[in-house]
């Protein structure tokens, strides 16, 4: 014991503490956050430093001749010019495939692509400076069809090996199996941004050692460490990152951006160099969830059990790979949804075009086919006249069915239940039975509508998504956890480089190391790549993965506690647990009190988690053992009033069921469901990227709409627990299911109030009104 | 952004000067549609005399009847007005519907007048585009049309004029006091914009140097019951798809009068002269509306994506005079 604790009243009054796993404790961040208080990336400062900018092309497609950077250079304030010939590594880098140049070359492949950089003292100088760098280009034609430029061999290849990023087939059973009753449909998805408010943003600062510490918000450290330190030449170790406030992600921070341009900036002027993005540039410097062409068929029996579901999916990449494969990993295998089909032909194309990149984006790959494969359910309800729910329930995946890939599920898979749950939660009154308030009208307070001609309709839509890294990824994350006496109580220090996004994850890191040590106070570490890789805040998976690695870390931690305890004690290790800052024996009671136990030491401990090993899938037929690890299910039901007349839709009501294993912070929980759901209601009515001639057209929030809180209904929202045995805590990932489920659901439902076949997601007024007799 | 410089006027005569002499100046108002412009490149003013300090902020009513409406009238304020709630609702619904609650507080109604285009091509300089480069060539024909206009365009432009409020303005018939360099003027509103012709890049009639000073409102009893109508793709913060501004007067039955303008279908508010011509006499029914708004839009001329604009047009303006008259019958 140490001699040197401090005098503290007695403190074995109460052995429990608040805010561990299960509850929903503040978040740390939270009143930050509200006050406006919270410093996001784009607040990063530095005495003297300089201000970075990126010359961007403003063509889809072109060749660079050459490219003068002298009048530039000659502007007062400038500090740096940089091109291709200044990248002092490798200049390719990419997250799946190495393929996009940090500056271009000799061609530029989308409008917005990185061509040259600028340092100066000011922000304004170095735009300045930039109209003064002349690229001369030969423009190209742009290809802007991702069908024509899967199969069109006449078309130029923009990468060497051609237009094609990857192209998976999945065969199940019969391919050629037959049916009674059989329904077809083409559907198309628009490009949909992730909409984060804080732009992309970093401070780079030269390090004496010839390094670079880099500060900047990201949803991946490691990740983005080991394309810089490439690019940059550097070893990693002299490539440190250090996480700023993230203003979003949702999968659009997990392409590198800003790095490697602020850090060549800040090595080559030897000064501390800010990049922030404004609002046009963001949408131009990160990727956008990929369109889709889908092509389906469905067979089934006239009693609505389905036979067979073929089908051709086509994923628009843009002008770089991304996340493109997994989009298509994602796409085929969870191509049916959840649905259990004995034949099953499926093939994904995911291409090259010059339209911008696409990559990750909340729901990767799983959003898209979940828009044609329940349109394609209510279209059999409709052929067999079932009822839309029963013929889904009838058909439902369930534990120990058997995916397209030949995966058997191990766990459970409550489909029919979520189906059957949430088509009993609280209809809304009908119209006549309660005065409209206008702005629960369609059109809201545009006053357009004054109930005449608005018609309601419900729709049902239910979705599978695959949780954690995939197809034989090594998926880990790394935890240290640090316990000491501060002030004579204990705390515990969690060190992880897992990116809190604003989902939460610094919360249930707390909660984790409060249950597992039985310590109130946690602190949580700033993310840096002092510690071991975390991967990604994607794929729903940092509670699952890093969630895991906290657990393992706190659990090293309590065995040198308790081994202490009982070699001191003569107790057995197996009795002795932690519990409200005390060592307790199940024999004997509170045996120790963790500040005398710990005295002046610093017991630490760094583990990893890494889930069940995954199987990549077999290139001609798709089958893997195991080609994804856990899998999540949500089921939404959307009631809307459509102004058929005008073409608007207002959702009155947006429900959801959703299994997530363990809620591990139940308030956390709800707030990932309403706001994967508001994001899946976007999609489904006004959230697109016009993409035109290769060119985005809508590049700031004046012209790309997200929901606004009117547009946002309220929500019934039914949480179930079904554990997985497989993942710590039996979590299931929460984050993606919302927003893939609650799309089609209101999509479905505009259908069931317009009669309109709706094949285009978003839907927006010209297709609800524009076959109306003139 | 280029530098300029700025100035803030406290006369009217002063401002006119100081502009009229720089062929690179511009008045700022509320600068929420101007600043954006300079940001984008598609504004490079050497000087901004900024007006907002003028003593043009008043609401006025008029020994005539009517209401005289100060240049720099902040948007919010205009909306909240009593006098226009009750005698112009129109008015103040169109602006209600128009952008966010903190742009309302800075744009004035000079400001508003004479926003400029939201056509994509316009604000995206290394497109082509005659209103900003005259002579360029028009990006827009044979691209990305949703927003843009289904009448009145020519060739060489199809933009639409986006403001909410003037096209209240041009169904109640206001004036436009202005004062430039070669002293002042009156102008009525719905000549105040032009149809783009061969001369896209002139949004109005203005000169360079002319100051908007006040709107006057005219007496119009009918006017207090009238109505904004817009439809948007989201329920508010959206620019109009399509918009009608309508009052009605009827008397048993029958249309006595009507004033009516479309948002979001021209490169101007766009009078609906022959609808409110087929209206006049005609009984006050759906037929009459239909036919009337029918009437009004069998010159349109949809581009690549805005077919849907002339049922959703035609559809607003119908269910529009509905209410008036559902209201009327009460
Ligand atoms: C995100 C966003 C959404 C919007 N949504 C809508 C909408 O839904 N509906 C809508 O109607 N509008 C909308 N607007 C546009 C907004 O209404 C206009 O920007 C605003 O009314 C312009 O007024 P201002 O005083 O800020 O003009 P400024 O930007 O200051 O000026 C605009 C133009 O008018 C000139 N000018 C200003 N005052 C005078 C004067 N007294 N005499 C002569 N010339 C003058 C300036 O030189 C400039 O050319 C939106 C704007 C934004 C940014
Ligand atoms: S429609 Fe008018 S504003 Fe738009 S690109 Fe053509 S000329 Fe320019």
């Amino acid at each position: 014991m140490s001699d040197h604790a401090p005098a503290r009243s007695p403190q074995d009054l109460d052995d429990s503490i608040a805010g561990g796993i299960g509850e929903s404790p503040t978040r740390p961040d939270g009143a930050l956050k509200v006050r406006g208080e919270y410093a996001y990336a784009s607040d990063l400062w530095a005495e003297d430093m300089l201000w970075g900018a990126t010359l961007r092309s403003p063509h889809p497609y072109a060749r660079i001749r050459s490219i003068d950077i002298g009048p530039a250079l000659a502007t007062p304030g400038v500090y740096a010019v940089l091109t291709h010939s200044d990248v002092p590594g490798e200049n390719l880098y990419g997250l799946k495939i190495v393929d996009q140049p940090v500056l271009a070359v000799d061609v530029v492949r989308y409008r917005g692509e990185a061509v040259a950089l600028v340092a100066a003292d000011h922000p304004e100088t170095a735009r300045r400076a930039m109209e003064r760098i002349e690229v001369d280009y030969e423009v190209l034609e742009p290809i802007t069809d991702p069908e024509l430029a899967a199969h069109d061999t006449t078309l130029p290849e923009l990468h060497p090996g051609g237009n094609v990023v990857r192209h998976q087939p999945i065969v199940k059973g019969d391919p050629e199996a037959s049916a009674d009753v059989v329904v077809s449909g083409l559907y198309t998805l628009g490009m949909q941004d992730q909409a984060f408010l804080g732009p992309e943003a970093g401070l780079a600062v030269p390090a004496p050692d010839g390094g670079v510490d880099l500060y900047l918000a990201t949803q991946d450290l490691h990740s983005d460490r080991k394309q810089t330190a490439q690019a940059l030449g550097l070893p990693p170790e002299k490539v440190r990152m250090t996480m700023s406030g993230v203003g979003g992600a949702f999968g659009g921070r997990e392409d590198l951006s800003i790095q490697v341009h602020c850090s060549m900036l800040a090595l080559h002027t030897g000064k501390p160099v800010k990049m922030v993005y404004d609002r046009e540039e963001s949408f131009h410097g990160h990727v956008h969830r990929h369109p889709a062409k889908m092509y389906y068929e469905h067979g089934a029996t006239r009693d609505g059990d389905l036979v067979y579901v073929r089908a051709t999916l086509y994923f628009d990449g843009g002008a770089y790979a991304s996340k493109t494969p997994v989009v298509v990993g994602n796409g085929t295998t969870l191509g049916i949804g959840p649905y259990a089909v004995p034949n099953v032909r499926i093939e994904g194309w995911g291409l090259y075009t010059n339209n911008p990149p696409c990559g990750a984006m909340r729901g990767l790959g799983a959003v898209q086919p979940a828009l044609a494969y329940e349109a394609q359910m209510d279209k059999l309800a409709d052929a067999l006249g079932m009822d839309p729910v029963e013929v889904r329930i009838r058909n439902a995946l369930s534990q120990g069915g058997t995916t397209p890939t030949g995966q058997v599920l191990d766990y459970p898979a409550p489909v029919a239940e979520l189906l059957d749950r949430v088509r009993r939660l609280p209809l809304p009154a009908e119209h006549d039975s309660a005065p409209a308030d206008i702005r629960d009208l369609p059109g809201g307070a545009s006053n357009t509508t004054h109930g005449e001609g608005v018609v309601r309709g419900i729709g049902y839509g239910v979705c599978i998504k695959n949780i954690c890294y995939a197809e034989g990824a090594d998926d880990y994350s790394t935890a240290r956890v640090r316990l000491q006496i501060i002030g004579g109580e204990p705390l515990a220090v969690v060190h992880t480089a897992a990116a809190e996004v604003g989902q939460g994850l610094v919360t249930v890191q707390q909660q984790i190391a409060r249950t597992e040590l039985g310590v109130e106070r946690v602190n949580i570490h700033p993310n840096d790549t002092d510690v071991g890789p975390a991967g990604s805040s994607s794929a729903s998976r940092q509670t699952y993965v890093t969630g895991g690695a906290v657990r393992n870390a706190c659990e090293a931690v309590r065995d040198v506690l308790l081994q202490r305890v009982a070699a001191r004690s003569g107790e057995s290790i197996g009795d002795l647990s932690l519990s409200g800052g005390k060592v307790v024996s199940s024999a004997t009671g509170v045996l120790a009190d963790l500040a005398d136990v710990i005295g002046d030491d610093v017991i630490e401990e760094t583990r990893e988690y890494h889930h069940r090993e995954t199987y990549p899938l077999d290139e001609e037929l798709g089958t893997s053992e195991r080609a994804q690890v856990q899998h999540a299910f949500s089921a939404h039901r959307a009631v809307v009033d459509v102004d058929t007349e005008l073409g608007l839709v207002k959702v009155v009501q947006l429900d959801c069921s959703q299994d997530v294993g363990k809620a591990m912070n139940p308030e956390a929980v709800i707030g990932q469901i309403q706001g994967g759901s508001a994001q899946g209601l976007g999609l489904a009515v006004m959230e697109e990227i016009r993409v035109d001639g290769g060119t985005i057209r809508n590049a700031s929030f004046t012209d790309y709409l997200i929901p606004t809180i009117l547009d946002m209904p309220p929500m019934n929202i039914d949480v179930i627990e079904r554990a997985d045995p497989n993942s710590p805590y039996g979590v299931r990932g929460v984050g993606e299911p919302p927003t893939i489920s609650s799309t089609p659901a209101v999509v479905a439902a505009i259908r069931a109030a317009t009669g309109k076949a709706l094949t285009h997601t978003p839907v927006a007024p010209e297709h609800i009104i524009a076959d109306i007799p003139r | 952004m280029i530098p300029f410089d700025y100035q803030r006027a406290d006369r009217a005569d002063g401002a006119v000067a100081a502009v009229g002499v720089r062929p690179a100046a511009a008045f700022l108002g509320g600068g929420t549609n101007l600043v954006d412009h300079l940001k984008l490149g598609v504004a490079e003013p050497e000087l901004l005399v900024d007006v907002t300090r003028l003593p043009f902020d008043g609401i006025d009513t008029l020994p005539d009847g009517g209401v005289r409406v100060g240049a720099t009238v902040r948007n919010s304020d205009l909306a909240a007005e009593a006098i226009v709630r009750q005698r112009y609702p129109v008015l103040s619904q169109a602006l209600l519907s128009g952008a966010s609650g903190q742009l309302r507080n800075l744009a004035t109604t000079g400001g508003n007048l004479l926003q400029r285009t939201r056509c994509p091509y316009f604000q995206d300089v290394t497109t082509p585009c005659n209103k900003r480069e005259p002579g360029q060539g028009c990006s827009a024909r044979g691209g990305y049309t949703r927003y843009h206009a289904i009448l009145g365009a020519s060739e060489h432009c199809v933009a639409t004029h986006p403001s909410d409020m003037a096209v209240a303005l041009t169904a109640l018939d206001a004036t436009v006091h202005v004062t430039g360099p070669n002293g002042q003027r009156d102008i009525p509103v719905t000549e105040l914009h032009r149809l783009p012709g061969d001369e896209p890049h002139r949004d109005t009639v203005l000169e360079h140097g002319d100051l908007i000073t006040a709107v006057d409102l005219p007496e119009l009893p009918m006017a207090a019951r009238s109505r904004y109508r817009k439809v948007r793709d989201r329920a508010s913060y959206a620019f109009a798809l399509v918009s009608v501004a309508a009052a009605l007067d009827v008397e048993d039955g029958t249309v006595r009068e009507a004033r009516i303008a479309l948002g979001g279908v021209a490169h101007k508010p766009w009078r609906a002269n022959t609808a409110e011509q087929a209206l006049r006499g005609a009984p006050a029914t759906e037929q009459s509306f239909r036919e009337a708004a029918e009437a009004e839009l069998a010159e349109a001329q949809p581009v690549r994506d805005n077919a849907f604009k002339v049922p959703m047009a035609r559809n607003t303006l119908v269910a529009t005079l509905r209410d008036l008259a559902g209201e009327e019958a009460r």
